[in-house]
């Protein structure tokens, strides 16, 4: 008999879990998940990729941020079944000790971070307003980070990043 | 390409690339799920605790309550009166009543739900007026009055007797939550010889070491602290928090065990700042000399001291800042209620006693017909006055120099002024003052250990913590200026009590000041003892070696690098080249509790946009000037100024954990509002004041606090400019907005209605 219950955070949970099999930065991975878990905690907790932060669980902060097939999306509202077969980017995936991307760079040079626990998220951010927007304006900065909450910086570091990178990805 | 303008902090690539590992990323093989269950009720009796269903399930590997607690069941870091977990009482809803560690996060949530507790409740003291009460039951043995503070010179009455102007308002200030993005958490590691290894974010690893020997009944040597990298602690994880529960459950079980708090739970039982009401009367003569201040703050601390009375302690200090007032009367009294806990929180009891003081300073000026800066500019302090308990100081002409840029920044014009008839603009300044180190009296030792590891690295090793404030890129920046080395040849060492020397807390903007001290203190020895270790070797005099980039250097040779820090290393045994040094904090020599002697200073000029039609306020401009010493990393000393001014910006203008009953109305960032990018402001400037008097010996003073100190009354002021009704209750709300734009009938199509009392 199949048993549900609920967590702390008020999820469904189902005992019985699945190979769940989806893409992480081009590899594919399989982990035991039930439908529901979290794709944060699949690549946290799972597969031990803690690039990917856990701040608020409930899609405020960015902090858990990735792309799915390329699109922007919190992590923490994400199940597992909504990632099956799907193409995941995390943080590890944007560039690596020794080849920082250029927006990690200007993240550096800049200011960008402090404790860094908003960082991952905001790159996965700032990674995809520049994709889209390569030349953004003011506003069109502030509109590509507002899902993403940085409590040290107080943001000025961060948009002199997301300039920088902007003229250097010209 | 742009050229980078900053040096890169040591910790940017890994932090960058996602690599770092925080704490609460750790994870070990065979790990356990630990997790704490919290009070149901903000006040109870606890009539029966009943653990057998949730021991019995599969899974659960250990169920704790008080019970289980081998050495003192309390903590605190001043007084111990915190239980680690309640035993019959419970005073708010974040006491821990039991733990659990399960297989999963499954398996601990539903232990959690079968731990049977029975409650009866209590009244709840959910404000200070109730707590103080004579019929309120008492939340502790000596009552429900944490502590008093006061300070008295002078003789108030005759000093208001002499004042034609005199202002009085009481302000309220909200409970604002820290807000780290990394919340509480981490392993806990059980060792083979029966001690712990703790992998928790802490600002003071060797104090949680002896909180928690205490509590395990434990010696100390046997615990180790490793408590860095932090993601944000702003004050929030100085006091413990998930530490004991982590050890009490990996010492059970033999196991290690992970706990990780959610933002909810995390909210539910972690600290705030304090709330505070605060009554200032303040009088002037005809000339704008203040005479008389008189001062009475009630802080609400919740259910436990932690630090609270240092706090206010603080705030009673700094309730006359710059200004030498001849008379002054100061009473602070910290109450325990059942609200959540209040305890450091960065600032410490200077930003509400700032927002008050300076509150004070705009309204008398108005009184006075006279601008703000110039009456404050009449009352500033000079170099050589005492400090604001009368204590002797640091000389200092910080107050002065941040006045001046104030001064200037209020005459700009403002921006987009008239351009529309439902905005209007307003720009206040405000200045503040702050206490560095844990003032006199306390325990405030300090120090550091140089040595040359035998992979030859210059080691530089603090028991500083990194929550992001950049602790590593000062001692790096520190290293590069006195050795002349480069990064590769520094190894930075903090963050583990079985690695680091003794240097206090990383608290009270001291971290700066104390790793330059250090350095100071150590160098001349250190690099005697390489010279002369290199000239050992090399059979070439000391006195034609220098050190440098890479090794060490030879006058006059070409290329100058002559022995390599790594091959001097290889003639060396590990520790043969290494130098420490303690110290404490520079104190005043005035025997005057809690007094300062290094002291900062902010100036804030803040332009704003008020919506006649939406009552939102949102700021323009913030400028801020500080004088703090030297910069040592400009990117973190702007960085710090920066990030706290849009703290404090929420502070003002959006935050508070609003409590009803006891409970908390908020669990999560979805109703807790915390600036985003959108109400940053479009132009945001930091002003660095570095000169310092002839002769001062101290180096640079932290800047960890003082930009969110005087953003607070500097908005105020700027609303009371846009729109002539003045806040005296923060956060602003745009409520409150719109009720003095209706009361004022500032909208072309509203007629004035009669402004109550006015
Ligand atoms: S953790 Fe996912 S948005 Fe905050
Ligand atoms: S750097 Fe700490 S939250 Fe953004």
């Amino acid at each position: 008999m199949e048993q549900t219950r609920k967590d702390s955070r008020r999820i469904e949970h189902r005992q019985g879990k699945y190979a769940c099999t989806f893409r992480v930065n081009g590899k594919e991975v399989s982990v035991d998940a039930s439908p529901m878990d979290r794709v944060v905690d699949l690549l946290r907790d799972g597969l031990h990729e803690t690039g990917t932060k856990i701040s608020c669980g409930i899609g405020r902060c960015g902090a858990c941020s990735i792309w799915v097939d390329g699109r922007l999306t919190s992590s923490c509202l994400l199940l597992a079944y909504q990632v099956e077969g799907k193409e995941v980017t995390t943080i590890e995936g944007m560039g690596t000790e020794e080849r920082c991307s250029i927006v990690q760079e200007a993240f550096m040079n800049e200011g960008g971070f402090q404790c860094g626990y908003c960082t991952p998220g905001m790159i996965m951010a700032a990674e995809s307003l520049l994709r889209h927007t390569p030349d953004p304006d003011d506003e069109e900065i502030r509109e590509g980070l507002s899902g993403n909450i940085c409590r040290c910086t107080g943001y000025s570091g961060i948009i002199r990043a997301v300039k920088a990178a902007a003229a250097n990805l010209q | 390409m742009k050229q980078p303008e900053y040096q890169r902090r040591p910790d940017a690539v890994p932090k960058v690339t996602g690599s770092l590992k925080y704490l609460t990323d750790r994870f070990e093989e065979n790990m356990l799920i630990g997790k704490v269950l919290r009070s149901e009720y903000p006040h109870a009796r606890i009539k029966r605790i009943d653990t057998s269903a949730a021991e019995a399930l599969p899974g659960v590997h250990a169920v704790l309550t008080h019970h289980d607690v081998p050495g003192l069941n309390r903590f605190g870091i001043v007084m111990p009166d915190q239980p680690v977990f309640c035993e019959d009482r419970v005073r708010y809803t974040g006491d821990a009543v039991a733990a659990v560690a399960a297989e999963s996060a499954e398996s601990a949530d539903q232990a959690l739900a079968a731990v049977v507790v029975e409650y009866e409740p209590l009244p709840v003291l959910d404000s200070v007026e109730k707590a103080l009460t004579p019929e309120a039951e008492q939340l502790h043995e000596n009552g429900n009055i944490l502590h008093e503070a006061s300070y008295t010179r002078g003789d108030l009455q005759q000093g208001f007797a002499g004042c034609t102007c005199i202002v009085e308002e009481t302000y309220q200030l909200p409970r604002q939550m820290h807000g780290y993005m990394e919340t509480e958490g981490g392993v806990v590691v059980p060792e083979s010889d029966g001690g712990i290894s703790v992998y928790m974010a802490t600002q003071h690893g060797f104090k949680d070491r002896f909180q928690l020997s205490r509590i395990l009944e434990t010696p100390e040597e046997k615990i180790r602290i490793i408590s860095s990298p932090i993601g944000g602690s702003f004050g929030g994880k100085d006091e413990l928090n998930l530490q004991p529960y982590g050890a009490l459950l990996a010492l059970k079980t033999g196991r290690p065990v992970r706990v990780h708090n959610t933002r909810e739970e995390s909210i539910r039982a972690g600290l705030k700042r304090h709330p505070m009401a605060i009554t200032m009367r303040t009088g002037a003569d005809e000339s704008g000399r203040v005479l008389a201040h008189e001062t009475t703050i009630y802080a609400d601390t919740g259910a436990y001291a932690t630090l609270g009375p240092a706090i206010l302690e603080f705030a009673v200090e700094h309730a006359s800042g710059l200004y030498p007032i001849p008379n002054i009367t100061t009473t602070g009294v910290s109450v325990f209620t059942n609200n959540g806990v209040a305890g450091e929180f960065r600032g410490f009891g200077g930003n509400q006693v700032t927002f008050a003081l300076e509150g004070q300073m705009d309204r008398l000026a108005e009184k006075l017909g006279m601008e703000g800066t110039k009456l404050r500019a009449r009352n500033m302090r000079k170099p050589s006055d005492t400090g604001p308990l009368g204590q002797g100081i640091a000389p200092t002409d910080g107050g002065r120099m941040i006045l001046e840029d104030v001064t200037t920044w209020q005459q700009l014009p403002l921006s987009n002024a008239g351009e529309t008839a439902w905005v209007k603009n307003g720009r206040g300044g405000a200045v503040s003052m702050h206490g560095g180190g844990l003032g006199y009296g306390r325990l405030d030792p300090s120090g550091g250990r140089l040595a040359l590891t035998k992979e030859g690295k210059l080691e530089a090793a603090f028991g500083f913590e990194e929550c992001g404030q950049g602790i590593v890129a000062v001692i790096e920046t520190v290293m590069k200026g006195t050795f002349s080395c480069n990064e590769e040849d520094i190894e930075i060492t903090i963050g583990d009590t079985n690695k680091v020397p003794v240097s206090g807390s990383t608290t009270a903007s001291r971290g700066t000041s104390m790793v330059w001290t250090a350095v100071e203190n150590m160098k001349a020895s250190f690099r005697r003892q390489l010279l002369i270790e290199a000239s050992r070797v090399t059979g070439t005099a000391a006195a034609d070696l220098y050190l440098g980039a890479g090794g060490v250097h030879k006058r006059g040779a070409e290329p100058s690098l002559f022995l390599s820090y790594k091959a001097l290393a290889e003639y060396v045994q590990d520790g043969d080249i290494e130098t420490h040094t303690s110290f404490d904090f520079p104190v005043t020599p005035d025997e005057i509790d809690s007094g300062h002697y290094l002291y900062s200073f902010g100036g804030v000029s803040a332009e704003v946009e008020v919506n006649l039609l939406t009552g939102t306020v949102r700021v323009l401009d913030l400028k801020q000037s500080v004088s703090a010493g030297p910069v040592m990393y400009p990117q973190g000393y702007r960085g710090q100024i920066e990030g706290g001014g849009i703290m404090a910006l929420g502070y003002t203008l959006m935050e508070d954990a609003v409590m009803q009953e006891g409970r908390y109305q908020t669990e999560n960032f979805d109703t807790y509002l915390m600036p985003g990018v959108k109400d940053l402001p479009d132009n945001v400037t930091v002003k660095p004041r570095e000169e310092v008097m002839e002769g001062d010996i101290h180096g640079p003073r932290g800047v960890g606090e003082i930009g969110t100190i005087a953003v607070a009354p500097a908005i105020a002021e700027a609303i009371y400019q846009a729109i002539g009704a003045r806040p005296e209750k923060l956060p602003v709300s745009r409520e409150w907005v719109l009720q003095q734009i209706q009361q004022r009938g500032l909208l072309p199509w509203n007629k004035p209605e009669k402004i109550p009392g006015g």
